[in-house]
């Protein structure tokens, strides 16, 4: 399953979650502000606060909304 | 007339009259609250812990008008949001800063101090104005805010000092606020 590492209300988390939808990806959402245990995974896999956080496996990732990367990183 | 006209609501929804803030020199500042420029966020608190004990206060205004939307090519302009910059200065509640529905507050900003033009040095300032041509050539013209993080200094008497862009780190208003202090 596709996890989306987000946060409310920022514009770039929608932009990725509006695209994956279009493209018909199944992913979850995990908002780090409202889930501490959401939080700490996410620091665990970036090293970092930032988001959107797309990741399929838990080990490589996509920070950002980089349509290019994401397409490679889930292979549509 | 002067800043201390106005009022405003924090985040946690209090009014708060800007008089209280009397005898401070004041950076008002629209924010984009957690995308666009926020790397500014960081050089502000900066700003903020090595003066606030000499009389500086940080006003941020979160801004949603120039936030959402996508710069295009312009891959300078972050395209993540961050959850957290560790600001402590005041952050008030989210408002227009721009056009009809601007708070009063930047109304009056905009016409004491006017657009002069962005900082040609800064890495930015070409893409910008082109993504602004580009996307909202509207915001070129006349003297609204034109982007997030741009900076109003505020005497301690409550007077509007000096504008500056976004094209302006904040660690380089410095001297202008020493001035001040």
């Amino acid at each position: 399953m596709v996890k989306v590492y987000s946060i409310t209300n920022c514009p770039w988390c929608d932009k990725l979650k509006k695209y994956l939808k279009s493209k018909g990806v199944d992913y979850e959402e995990h908002n780090i502000e409202t889930n501490e245990d959401d939080l700490k995974e996410c620091i665990r896999l970036t090293n970092d606060e930032a988001v959107p956080v797309t990741t399929a496996d838990g080990k490589n990732y996509v920070l950002g909304f980089d349509k290019t990367k994401i397409d490679e990183l889930l292979g549509i | 007339m002067s800043v201390y006209d106005f009022t405003a609501k924090t985040n946690s929804g209090e009014e708060k009259s800007l008089r209280d803030y009397e005898g401070k020199v004041l950076i008002i500042v629209n924010t984009a609250s957690k995308c666009g420029f926020t790397p500014q966020y960081k050089e502000l608190q900066e700003l903020y812990d090595k003066y606030k004990d000499k009389g500086l206060e940080i006003l941020g205004f979160p801004c949603n008008q120039f936030a959402g939307q996508e710069p295009g090519t312009n891959d300078e302009v972050r395209q993540f949001c961050r959850r957290n910059y560790g600001v402590s200065f005041q952050i008030f509640e989210k408002g227009d800063v721009r056009g009809e529905t601007a708070q009063p507050l930047f109304k009056y900003l905009t016409k004491e101090k006017k657009f002069e033009g962005f900082d040609k040095n800064h890495p930015i300032a070409e893409k910008l104005t082109e993504a602004l041509k580009a996307n909202f050539p509207e915001y070129l013209e006349g003297d609204g805010i034109k982007w997030n993080f741009t900076k109003f200094l505020i005497d301690r008497k409550g007077n509007p000092v000096k504008r500056f862009e976004p094209t302006t780190t904040p660690s380089d208003m410095a001297a202008d606020i020493e001035k001040l202090l």
